[in-house]
């Protein structure tokens, strides 16, 4: 069987409802929402690296790489904010971060 | 690529190159002085920038065109929004200083970082590629993030920003993946080239794709139903950078949604519009109903601005001309109403601090005339209440709406009007007719003036809403 | 001149009222009386201007409004009818304002109060200036609107509150008639305009009714109303009176003239005495040749006007407060005004107008100063011996009661000389509507002889009321406390004056104004205004030729003529035995004539007509006497046994309760339910309150849903992208 473009989008598809469904389904660690989104954002670079290794086109490639640079800026980010976060609240269970609402 | 056609397109990109240059030296500014007189320094000089890059984009930017292989485009759209966005900028600044002055937290990393956001603003406004849309957006949105929780030792703060972050990723995400779809079944990334591809016929993987883009600029305008973060970090945030929140990024955003969806996807109207449709009836809708039960004025802000972009995707939806023109107008008006209006909520400082209840305000206008009229105003503006120029911003929208023929939406879009005018009356009511006792302290020069001044724009610009009315209604006998 | 005396009193109104406040109460009083003194001199020498040298004009002061066919203007119209109304209005008016300076010296808002009596004079001159049906309505209105202002006067008062709305809304119901009998006029005639209408009345011209392409002679007109077809002059007649009826206080809307007795005394001697209450004389005076074309609504004018003089008489006889017995005197002598102008007698009517707006306004005055002496009491059973300490006010009050009752000697002759034939302003206009009703019954006119019994019971009971006032008051021993009979005094000059001049009047205005008004001058008096009226055309009928206009009335006086002497000999017979007087007086008197008349037929009552009020008139003071003075007590001894007669009438014929329960509760009942059916349950439950209730409550589960929880709005998210993907798909695939 020859793997086609059909099966990496079907795997960057499920990568992604992972991602997505790790960032409500979890409700215990704030980590985990972190990590869901790297998924996210893999899910969306193995589509890009596909599409463009199908239609031989290297601005995909391009857009994967500028993918994963934001990707780490965006991680540092996160996790500054969840330092911050810990270093106020003492915990970072997600159920925790209900302050405000209404 | 020669040098000429390299300073041909570095000359379209002089207000952005004058935001990044300045961010740099600003920090290396700030790193390299001490003492209160630096984050001084740098604060001023971050508000000469923003405003400079607005005006250089007015003044400096002589050709329209595209640079960097269609990568940059640099048209009347962008030169309109840059402006309003630095100038509006440059103003959240100006309000956020006293402010960080009284809360300790006069860092230079806050005008840094408004310095690279607005960078990352102006290149989301002239994005003509999907890799240029999505650094764009992260430059902005990552710098947002850190102003949501920029003041450290708050916890709400700091959840805010979370808050922000985590669904701000998802929403990346989301638009991320509808990217990598939009690419693969247009073939590039460019806009000039994906329009084309849009034009030989819309397909399954293209509808799916534009959808999932659209969902994630939804989640930057605050548009329902991806608005959940809205209220909670409006709330949570330190007031001034709620009020850039508010301001700029909406601009930048709503504008981006708009090239986004009338140029390279201008040929898949029937397809985009129908999303459109829903995403702003919900928008009007959860935002009018969700300021009713609001105590906190800045929960009701966030509600605002939720109700107020879903106006501007009505005009969005009716993809003309007139809708675009009316885009532009509504967004102004809206700009000056809720710079203004949060100009008066960072007046209401008392002795012990900021208060951010509504019932807070109660009475103002008998103690305090000035700040109570200029409410009043701003309030009456926001709501679209004639006859304001709030009131013509909502007009021209509804009317752009009528002019394409959805008249199920802009019956909508009135009825839901209606609903909201019920709670910008009632901060005017609580403002004049309630009792209270809570003494503000005198506002500082900025907050003041920035206060006063929207609260006279939105009546002293009527004239110049007329004029647009007359320009628009004679071009309107010329085309007939 | 004319201008003046119209739109003189409104500028003092506006300036008094909008600066008031500024230029303090003295000079606001200063200004309004001064301008409204200068109106009355001025409306005096339009007066004998225009009575005695016929110099009647229309000035037209602006157009009003002009909409299709519909054109009106804003005009002041003097001819006789409306020069004797200036007069009547300016006098009292501006005699009240001096009066109110002494009053009201004590009332902190005197400013709005004089603003409100000129803006009230303004309105009533209006009024009677009018030269179309619409300007007379707008003043119409504006008079009523002055009335509740200054029945409302004491606003924090609650009685007074109530009064105020009271006559607002009785008068409600009769200005909606009267609107539709303009409306009436204009679909009939297509004007409004005086001159045009009775012109196409009596020329019996053409018309055209809205609606109808075809022309009819304007008598023959029909208009039809629910279906129903009435003849058209009968009807605008008839919708015509309705107004008059509410505004003048006739019997089933004359409710709220007692109660009306909440305002200050002097609006009640200017409005509800002597102008106001007299307008709907006035219009039904100014119509005369539609009502002289509509004998059925001149007959129900008759009936109502009758039977007002007789109920209101009798519920005169049962009251207390000593304003109430005066204005139930009021509305008594209005129904004399009625039915004298139903039955044809117009100068009649306005003759007893004329001399009782000196006699009603004199005793409201009165009343005033008894009132003010004695620190705001009003309940008659609480004075009495008064004339001691008030000798002025007593003597005042005196004279007001013997007008009013109308003593006087009537003419007869004696040893050979012509006696009698004086007497007090009363006697010449209260007598002579009830001797010309008689003879009008005598004519064939079927509520005649019915209408003159009811006026000369009626003035028995005038008679008895009116003295009964006189007695509790000034007479007897003091009932009530006796601080206050010590501080009782006599009022200073500023409210005596007045009362003086309008005593004066009370004397004399009969007798000078006699062969004026209905007496031999009549025909030139009136010019084209009225017609002379019966006595007038009957006994001097040489005057009304040369007249020009008048020679139809000298015919019809002609007419009546030939078959007067017959009949009236003939009532004389039939009615001998039962009457009051001597026969052989009434043949005296009969052959003798008025004196200087007998060389024509004339045109005269039996002589115990004549003599039958000055009988009646004499009975009631002797019972009167009899009652309060010789046995003192007893009427107040009638009352605490409290007969079912006597409550009767001094709960007024139990209308107010029969009223209020007819249609205070029943409007109530249907304001109720619809207040709580249609309103609270259906509008407001479906409606705002559902809206609102709907509102909130979803805007509440909203907020539920805005959770905090960061995979709430996650999932909400989601949702979004999941929904709208398949939006799109499903809105896409259905193209």
């Amino acid at each position: 069987m020859e793997i086609g473009l059909g099966h990496y989008l079907a795997v960057a598809a499920v990568l992604f409802t992972i991602g997505v469904f790790g960032i409500f389904v979890n409700r215990k660690n704030v980590i985990i929402l972190l990590m869901s989104v790297e998924l996210i954002l893999l899910s969306v670079n193995v589509n890009l690296v596909a599409f463009s290794a199908f239609l031989g086109d290297l601005a995909g490639q391009v857009f994967a790489l500028f993918v994963l640079t934001v990707a780490a800026a965006e991680a540092a980010v996160g996790l500054a904010i969840l330092v911050v976060y810990f270093r106020n609240r003492g915990d970072i269970s997600v159920e925790g971060v209900n302050l405000m609402k209404g | 690529m020669t040098a000429d056609m390299l300073s041909q397109d570095l000359s379209l990109l002089i207000p952005e190159l004058l935001l990044a240059g300045g961010a740099m030296a600003l920090l290396m500014l700030g790193v390299f002085m001490k003492g209160e007189g630096a984050n001084k320094l740098v604060q001023w000089l971050a508000v000469v920038l923003l405003a400079g890059a607005g005006l250089a984009s007015l003044f400096l930017v002589t050709g329209e065109g595209q640079a960097f292989d269609g990568g940059f485009i640099f048209d009347g759209l962008a030169r309109f929004s840059k402006v309003a966005i630095g100038v509006v900028a440059a103003i959240a600044l100006l309000l956020a200083m006293p402010y960080l002055k009284a809360e300790k937290l006069g860092k230079i990393e806050y005008s840094v970082l408004m310095t690279l956001a607005v960078t990352g603003m102006f290149m989301m406004v002239s994005a003509n590629d999907l890799i240029s849309m999505y650094m764009g957006i992260e430059l902005q949105s990552l710098s947002l993030y850190v102003l949501a929780a920029f003041n450290r030792d708050s916890l709400r703060a700091s959840e805010a920003g979370l808050k922000y972050f985590v669904l701000g990723a998802l929403s990346s995400g989301l638009l991320l993946y509808g990217s990598s779809l939009v690419y693969g079944f247009a073939g590039a990334t460019g806009f000039n080239e994906i329009a084309i591809a849009v034009q030989s016929g819309p397909s399954v993987g293209l509808t799916f794709g534009l959808v999932f883009v659209i969902c994630g600029l939804a989640f930057k305008v605050s548009a329902a139903p991806f608005h959940m973060w809205t209220p909670d970090v409006y709330e949570g945030a330190p007031t001034p950078v709620t009020a850039f929140f508010a301001t700029a990024p909406k601009m930048a955003a709503i504008v981006l949604l708009a090239r986004v969806l009338i140029e390279p996807f201008g040929g898949m109207v029937e397809q985009w519009r129908d999303v459109i449709w829903i995403v702003a009836v919900l928008s009007m809708g959860i935002g009018a109903f969700g300021a009713l039960t609001q105590t906190n004025i800045k929960r009701l802000m966030a509600y605002s601005s939720i109700s107020n972009m879903g106006y501007a995707l009505v005009a969005i939806a009716s993809a003309s001309q007139t809708g675009l023109w009316a885009l532009l107008v509504y967004m102004i008006l809206y700009m000056i109403g809720v710079i203004g209006s949060f100009g008066a909520i960072l007046s209401m400082r008392t002795r012990e601090g900021m208060v951010e209840q509504i019932s807070d305000l109660a009475g103002i206008a008998q103690r305090n005339p000035g700040l109570g009229w200029s409410i009043t105003a701003l309030m009456f503006s926001i709501g679209g209440l004639p006859f304001m120029v709030g009131f013509f911003g909502k007009f021209f929208v509804v009317f752009a709406a009528v002019q394409e023929g959805m008249l199920i939406l802009a019956v909508l879009a009135v009825l839901f009007s209606v609903v909201g005018a019920a709670y910008y009356l009632r901060v005017v009511k609580t403002v004049w007719f309630d009792e209270g006792e809570v003494e503000f302290v005198p506002a500082a020069v900025s907050v003041y003036w920035v206060t006063r001044l929207a609260g006279l724009a939105t009546v002293l610009l009527l004239p110049v809403i007329g004029w647009l009315v007359f320009r628009a209604y004679s071009v309107g006998l010329a085309t007939l | 001149m004319a201008p003046i005396i119209v739109f003189g009193p409104l500028l003092a109104s506006a300036f008094a009222g909008l600066f008031g406040n500024y230029i303090g109460h003295r000079a606001a009083q200063i200004v309004t009386t001064a301008t409204v003194v200068l109106s009355a001199i001025l409306s005096w020498i339009v007066f004998f201007d225009v009575t005695m040298g016929g110099n009647t004009y229309t000035i037209q002061v602006l157009q009003w409004m002009s909409v299709g066919d519909f054109d009106v203007s804003w005009a002041i119209k003097i001819d006789n009818l409306s020069a004797v109304m200036l007069v009547v209005v300016n006098t009292v008016s501006s005699l009240v304002h001096i009066y109110s300076w002494g009053y009201m010296s004590h009332d902190p808002h005197r400013a709005r109060f004089f603003s409100y009596l000129s803006l009230f004079t303004f309105a009533m001159l209006a009024l009677v200036t009018a030269d179309n049906f619409l300007q007379l309505f707008f003043g119409w209105e504006g008079v009523g609107l002055a009335s509740y202002l200054l029945i409302g006067f004491w606003y924090k008062k609650k009685s007074a509150n109530d009064a105020a709305i009271k006559a607002f809304v009785t008068n409600r119901v009769g200005d909606f008639g009267f609107a539709l009998g303009i409306m009436a006029i204009f679909s009939v005639f297509g004007s409004v305009n005086f001159e045009t209408v009775f012109s196409a009345i009596s020329n019996n011209e053409l018309v055209t009714v809205a609606g109808s392409t075809l022309a009819v002679p304007a008598q023959d007109a029909a208009l039809s109303f629910f279906g129903m077809s009435f003849n058209a002059i009968e009807l605008i007649a008839f919708l015509l009176f309705i107004g008059a009826m509410g505004k003048s206080a006739q019997f089933f809307l004359h409710v709220w003239l007692p109660d009306a007795m909440e305002g200050p005394t002097p609006v009640s001697a200017l409005i509800h005495a002597a102008t106001m209450v007299t307008a709907g004389v006035f219009l039904v005076c100014r119509s005369f040749e539609i009502y002289e074309l509509a004998p059925a609504a001149s007959a129900v004018v008759t009936v109502i006007g009758a039977i007002t003089a007789l109920f209101a008489a009798t519920v005169g006889l049962a009251q207390n407060d000593i304003k109430r017995v005066v204005a139930y005197s009021t509305c008594s002598q209005l129904g004399y005004m009625f039915f004298a102008a139903g039955l044809g007698l117009y100068s009649a009517a306005m003759f007893h107008l004329f001399t009782h707006a000196f006699f009603k306004a004199l005793l409201f005055l009165g009343c005033g100063a008894v009132i003010h002496g004695l620190h705001d009491e009003q309940d008659m059973r609480k004075m009495g011996g008064l004339y001691k300490m008030m000798p002025m006010t007593w003597v005042l009050m005196l004279i007001g009661t013997l007008a009013l009752t109308g003593v006087g000697l009537p003419p007869f002759t004696l040893f050979g000389m012509e006696l009698g034939g004086f007497g007090f302003a009363g006697f010449y206009s209260k007598d002579m509507i009830i001797e010309e009703a008689f003879m009008m019954g005598q004519e064939g006119l079927f509520f005649g002889l019915p209408a003159f019994w009811i006026g000369v019971v009626a003035a028995l009971l005038t008679s008895f009321y009116s003295w009964r006032l006189i007695f509790m008051t000034f007479h007897g021993s003091f009932r009530g406390k006796q601080d206050d009979y010590d501080h009782a005094h006599d009022s200073n000059w500023v409210m005596t004056g007045p009362l003086v001049l309008l005593a004066i009047g009370a004397v004399f205005a009969g007798a000078f104004f006699k062969d004026s008004f209905v007496g031999k001058d009549a025909f030139n008096f009136w010019g084209d205004a009225l017609p002379a009226g019966p006595y007038a055309e009957g006994n001097y009928p040489e005057y009304a030729d040369g007249y020009p206009g008048t020679s139809e009335y000298a015919d019809v006086a002609h007419a009546t003529d030939d078959h007067a002497a017959p009949t009236s000999d003939a009532a004389s017979d039939d009615h001998a035995t039962d009457t009051h007087a001597d026969a052989g007086h009434g043949e005296a008197v009969a052959d003798a004539g008025h004196g200087d008349e007998e060389h024509h037929g004339g045109h005269h009552p039996p002589a115990w007509v004549l003599w039958a009020p000055f009988i009646v008139t004499w009975t009631g003071f002797f019972a009167a006497i009899w009652f309060y003075l010789v046995k003192e007590g007893m009427g107040a001894r009638i009352a605490a046994r409290g007969g079912p007669l006597h409550s009767f009438l001094s709960n007024k014929w139990y209308f107010d309760e029969i009223y209020h329960f007819i249609f205070v509760r029943g409007a109530k009942g249907l304001g109720d339910l619809f207040w709580k059916i249609g309103d609270v349950r259906i509008i407001d439950g479906w409606g705002p309150n559902g809206v609102a209730g709907t509102t909130l409550a979803f805007a509440k589960r909203m907020a539920k849903a805005q959770s905090g929880y960061l995979y709430h709005y996650a999932f909400v998210m989601l949702i979004g992208v999941v929904g709208l993907l398949l939006w799109a798909q499903v809105s896409a695939g259905g193209q």
